[in-house]
């Protein structure tokens, strides 16, 4: 008896700990599962229901947004209004902000979860075959397709082609922007140079700055992504507008001269220290410091920064001082040189792991979050171009900036993307890596533009 | 009651929890990361068996071998200078009469201090403008170093912080073992008239050999693991200097989604470090295993 007791007594603690150690927090209803919520959904009993009102039914939904510092926080107020209608409209509905920092998000803790295969049910997401496009076609991404027509939204927005995988719509660009210089006009004017129109122009300004110890352009290449917007739109004034959509289908390469010509001006300007001094230790964030500080003249940037050059902005020290011009025409350049960098590329996707109040509460998120009032909003106070077919006349331009980028953008003959929207992760990864080298000195124009091409040549025998 | 106790299989019933979770948690993931590193996983589709290929990469790998001789400089910088500081600062706070405590508390500070923590106050102290270590070079004249920017000083500024961060740990540990010999052997070499340089140098090293050679090869396993103090403080950068092989493993797995090249890293990772201190522990642990006094 004695035996079995203690016999007993050992099976309980060993099932116990088991149970124990393998517990989840399912019960605490911080992350309802699909399968435990759905069940729930059902679990009201018919006859209950139609004796009394439904019961509300309370769940929470995960958002992720990269909305974290103060240069955000406009972005970060639309935000927190969206998720408030939203809740409104989807009683029980409690939205989960997480913010996390646009790269980590990008390069470190969506890739994890999507591999894990537990991503958040609302997230920051970029298109291309690098992001958007790979999860789809791995089955980790929501089809919007459904809920767009059902909203009747479809066509309103201007192009979601990153997000688009076999026809299906798996991302929604919150926004659009254009990537070119802001220049400090008090710099400018103090040493008598004028807005340059050509790379010549250009370069004679960065060497006059330069010779009275000015640094010509604030550079933060910690993260590699920030020199990667200047070097892409180099790419496109020297080699053509065509040359980002070349390399990514294999029509074009990177060894081609006049993509050379383009790593070889930057690799100049390095070398001539044309930038932050220290820029490798610099990130996305001291460089804009650097030019909001008056170090540095010159700042190549998206048009999104705009915003932070008001009197509300985090740069309101230079409201009023700062100019914007998009990449001055190359001499020999190949193309339209008037050619404008345009990209879409960001916005939100939604795991297809969802049950039907997560898709309930993601519908009300797309259909405030992607309205005219916002994409209104979004430009007004942020300074980011709409990725929705908006009325011009009711866009408002009192922003010298953004006004001066919708008049470059009207003038412009053709637009370009980014790199990084039509190449796999590997191949951005070895622009990147490619680039930082350069600043370093650890590689030549030459050497960085085969290795890249490299990488893209092995991607594109292996799609084959 | 006593019978049942005598039952072997009683207690095995209390120990099959421990090693099921045991099982589960490590001895399963560890034939599953053999399994993966034979694979193209790329943590999205079915995985493909590529064979070998991971592993021949890796050493055709240029970025690979880079962060492999980064982590050899971890281990070199540990053995030639952390060691012989660990000693010495050892040896000073063990002839300390007063506040000994005090200092060993002190010097232990750092090692319960959070990576992060860590990697942070010393990002300051590298400032190029604002950094302690620039202030203090300016005042002979001397031009600003970038220190965590720069890719010729940034790996010895990461070396720097983390023996900063370990020593504390390592000084207690073989302190412990210098309070621990026979005051009586000092004595004596005191009386033959040894001075207190020769005592430290003829008497205690010896003697408290078998520690440091725990602390070398703890110090050897440490670097060969190391990795978040380079995440914190330059995450590889600048362009690559300060990359070792976890960092990389961790890049190539998460970033780029290869989870087979990254488990094959892994295992090679594990490898190294099982070969290294396998040498050094029948090369140079065993002939220091006993003392006695």
């Amino acid at each position: 008896m004695k035996k079995k007791t203690i016999t007993i007594a050992a099976s309980v603690l060993m099932l116990s700990s088991v149970l124990s150690a393998c517990g989840s927090k399912e019960n605490n209803n911080a992350s309802p599962s699909a399968s435990s919520s759905a069940s729930e959904s059902s679990s009201p009993s018919e006859s209950a229901a139609a004796s009394s009102p439904a019961a509300v039914e309370n769940f929470d939904i995960s958002l992720r947004h990269i909305q974290i510092s103060d240069l955000q926080k406009f972005r970060k107020a639309i935000l927190e209004e969206v998720v408030a209608k939203s809740e409104a409209d989807v009683p029980g509905a409690k939205f989960e902000m997480d913010p996390v920092e646009d790269s980590v998000q990008r390069f470190t803790k969506l890739p994890a979860e999507m591999a894990a295969g537990n991503p958040p049910k609302i997230f920051d997401l970029f298109g291309g075959p690098g992001d958007g496009q790979k999860y789809a076609r791995a089955g980790k991404l929501l089809d919007l397709t459904p809920i767009l027509d059902e909203l009747g939204i479809k066509d309103q927005f201007t192009d979601f082609s990153t997000f688009v995988v076999d026809g299906k719509v798996y991302g929604l660009p919150i926004g659009a922007s254009s990537e070119g210089f802001f220049y400090n006009t008090e710099i400018l004017a103090a040493n008598n140079i004028a807005v340059p129109k050509t790379m010549d122009e250009l370069d004679a300004a960065f060497a006059a700055l330069k010779a009275k110890g000015i640094t010509p352009m604030a550079m933060g290449s910690s993260a590699a992504w920030v020199p990667f917007m200047l070097v892409n739109t180099l790419v496109a004034r020297y080699a053509g507008p065509e040359i980002q959509a070349g390399v990514g289908d294999g029509s074009r390469k990177l060894t081609e001269p006049e993509v050379v010509n383009a790593f070889a001006k930057y690799e100049e300007w390095i070398k001539k220290g044309y930038f932050t001094k220290g820029e490798l230790g610099i990130d996305y964030t001291g460089q804009i410091n650097e030019f909001i500080g008056g170090k540095a003249a010159f700042l190549f940037d998206g048009t999104w920064r705009a915003s932070a050059f008001t009197a509300e902005g985090d740069g309101k020290a230079l409201a009023g001082k700062v100019g914007y011009f998009a990449m001055p025409s190359a001499t020999g350049g190949k193309g339209d040189q008037t050619a404008v960098n345009y990209n879409q590329n960001n916005g939100y996707g939604f795991s297809a792991d969802v049950n039907d109040n997560e898709k309930a509460a993601i519908k009300a998120f797309i259909k405030n979050l992607y309205s005219e009032e916002y994409q209104i909003r979004g430009f007004k106070e942020d300074g980011v171009l709409p990725s929705m077919k908006v009325d011009p006349s009711k866009l408002p331009t009192e922003n010298p900036l953004t006004k001066e980028a919708i008049a470059i953008n009207a003038a412009a003959g053709s637009v370009f993307p980014h790199f990084d929207s039509l190449v796999a992760a590997t191949v951005n990864g070895e622009f990147e890596k490619q680039i930082q080298n350069l600043i370093a000195g650890k590689a030549t124009a030459q050497k960085a533009t085969e290795a890249i091409q490299q990488v893209q040549d092995k991607e594109l025998a292996a799609l084959k | 009651m006593n019978k049942t106790l005598r039952n072997p299989y009683v207690y095995l019933l209390f120990v099959v929890p421990t090693i099921g979770l045991y099982f589960l948690f490590f001895v399963y993931p560890v034939f599953q990361s053999v399994v993966y590193g034979v694979t193209d996983w790329d943590g999205l589709n079915p995985a493909k068996f590529v064979g070998l290929e991971n592993f021949i990469n890796a050493f055709k790998d240029a970025d690979f071998t880079a962060s492999i001789r980064n982590n050899m400089y971890f281990i070199l910088f540990s053995i030639f200078i952390q060691v012989p500081l660990i000693i010495t600062f050892s040896l000073l706070i063990s002839g300390v009469k007063r506040f000994q405590g005090f200092y060993k508390t002190t010097v232990f500070m750092p090692s319960i201090l959070s990576t992060s923590i860590i990697g942070i106050l010393w990002q300051f102290m590298y400032h190029p403008s604002i950094g302690f270590f620039n202030k203090f070079l300016g005042w002979f004249g001397i031009e600003p170093i970038y220190w965590l920017s720069d890719p010729k000083w940034a790996m010895l500024s990461v070396l720097v912080t983390n023996a900063w961060q370990w020593m504390g740990f390592y000084i207690v540990l073989v302190l412990a073992a210098i309070l621990a010999i026979p005051k009586e052997i000092n004595e004596a070499a005191e009386i033959d008239g040894a001075t207190g340089i020769q005592r430290a140098i003829k008497i205690t090293t010896p003697l408290i050999m078998p520690i440091i050679s725990v602390v070398v090869m703890l110090s050897i396993a440490g670097a060969m693991r190391v990795v978040d103090i380079v995440l914190v403080m330059t995450n590889g950068g600048p362009a690559g200097a300060t990359e070792v092989m976890a960092s990389y493993m961790v890049n190539k797995a998460i970033r780029f989604g290869q989870y087979g090249y990254g488990t094959a890293l892994s295992i090679i990772i594990f490898a190294i470090a099982l070969i290294l201190t396998a040498i050094y522990q029948l090369v140079f642990a065993r002939k220091s295993e006993r003392v006695e006094y």
